[in-house]
C-alpha cells in the first residue's frame, strides 16, 4: 500500500529505543543492588532479520511472531570484567553512554519521521 | 505500559531509594556523637541499607526498592570520658561505631547514583517530548 515502509520502520525503531531506556533506567536505578546483572536489549538489526522471517496472523488468535514488543525482550548480559564483591555488574558510565546512544537514535528518528512528513504533506497539498 | 513511561517509574524508584539511603547516613552522621545515657550503657548503633532489585509486573521493568535497614554489629570503640553520665567505673564510655569517613564516602555515592538518575528523568521526558514534538510539524 504504501511505497516506502518508513514509518512502520521508524515505528518500530522508537519502540526499540525507548525499550533500550527503560533497561538503562533499570540498570541506573539497580546501580547499587547487591547481585543485580545489568541488561540490555537485543541489537535492533537483530529484530528486524528475525522480522523479516516472521509468519503472518491471518486469524485472531494466532500468536503474533513478528517485532511485537515481546521480542525486544529485556535479557541479562554476559560481563566479563572485573565484578564486585557485591555481583553488581552495572557500570554506570557505560549505561550513560549508552543513553547518549539512544538519544541521538531517538533524534535521528524523530527527526527522519519529520523530514518524511512534511514530503507526504507538501504531496498531499501539491 | 509504554517503555519510556516505566522508564520513567524506574529512575523514579530509583531516585526514592537513594533518598532513602541519605536519610541514613544523616541518621548515623547526626548520631556520631550519641552515646548512652546510664553507666557502661550502649551508645548509637549505625544504621545500615541495603537494596533490592524488585519486577515491576506491569511493564516488566526491574525496579529497585529498600530491601532492609540493619544494625552495624561491630564493636564501639572506647573513650577516656570520666565526667560522662555514660561512662563505667573505670570512666570509659563507649562511642557509637559510625565512622564518619565512611558516611561521607556513602553520602558521595549517594548523591552520585541520584545525579544519574536524574539524568534518566531528564532523558525520557525529552525522548518523550521529541515524540509529541512529531505533531508540531
Amino acid at each position: 500500500m504504501e511505497p516506502v515502509n518508513l514509518f512502520g520502520l521508524a515505528t518500530k525503531q522508537a519502540q526499540w529505543l525507548a525499550v533500550r531506556q527503560s533497561s538503562i533506567a533499570g540498570n541506573i536505578a539497580n546501580a547499587n543492588t547487591p547481585g543485580y546483572t545489568a541488561t540490555d536489549v537485543q541489537p535492533f538489526e537483530k529484530v528486524l532479520d528475525q522480522t523479516a522471517v516472521s509468519l503472518r496472523a491471518t486469524q485472531a488468535g494466532h500468536l503474533g511472531s513478528g517485532a511485537t514488543d515481546a521480542s525486544f525482550a529485556i535479557k541479562q548480559q554476559d560481563y566479563t570484567g572485573s565484578i564486585m564483591p557485591s555481583k553488581n555488574t552495572v557500570v554506570v558510565e557505560n549505561e550513560l553512554l549508552k543513553a547518549g546512544e539512544v538519544r541521538r537514535g531517538f533524534e535521528l528518528n524523530t527527526a527522519i519521521v519529520k523530514a518524511f512528513h512534511s514530503m507526504m504533506m507538501s504531496v498531499v497539498k501539491g | 505500559m509504554d517503555a519510556l513511561t516505566s522508564a520513567l517509574k524506574v529512575a523514579a524508584s530509583g531516585l526514592g531509594a537513594q533518598s532513602e539511603r541519605l536519610r541514613v547516613v544523616s541518621e548515623n552522621l547526626a548520631n556520631a556523637q550519641s552515646t548512652g545515657t546510664t553507666a557502661g550503657s550502649d551508645p548509637y548503633r549505625r544504621k545500615t541499607i541495603s537494596f533490592v532489585s524488585e519486577l515491576d509486573r506491569a511493564s516488566g521493568a526491574s525496579l529497585v526498592d529498600v530491601g532492609s535497614i540493619d544494625r552495624d554489629h561491630s564493636d564501639f570503640p572506647v573513650e577516656f570520658q570520666p565526667g560522662n553520665e555514660a561512662a563505667d567505673e573505670k570512666g570509659y564510655v563507649k562511642m557509637p561505631n559510625v565512622n564518619v569517613l565512611i558516611e561521607m564516602a556513602d553520602m558521595q555515592e549517594a548523591n552520585r547514583s541520584y545525579e544519574a538518575n536524574l539524568q534518566v528523568v531528564k532523558q525520557a521526558r525529552d525522548l518523550i517530548s521529541m515524540t509529541i514534538d512529531l505533531m508540531r510539524s
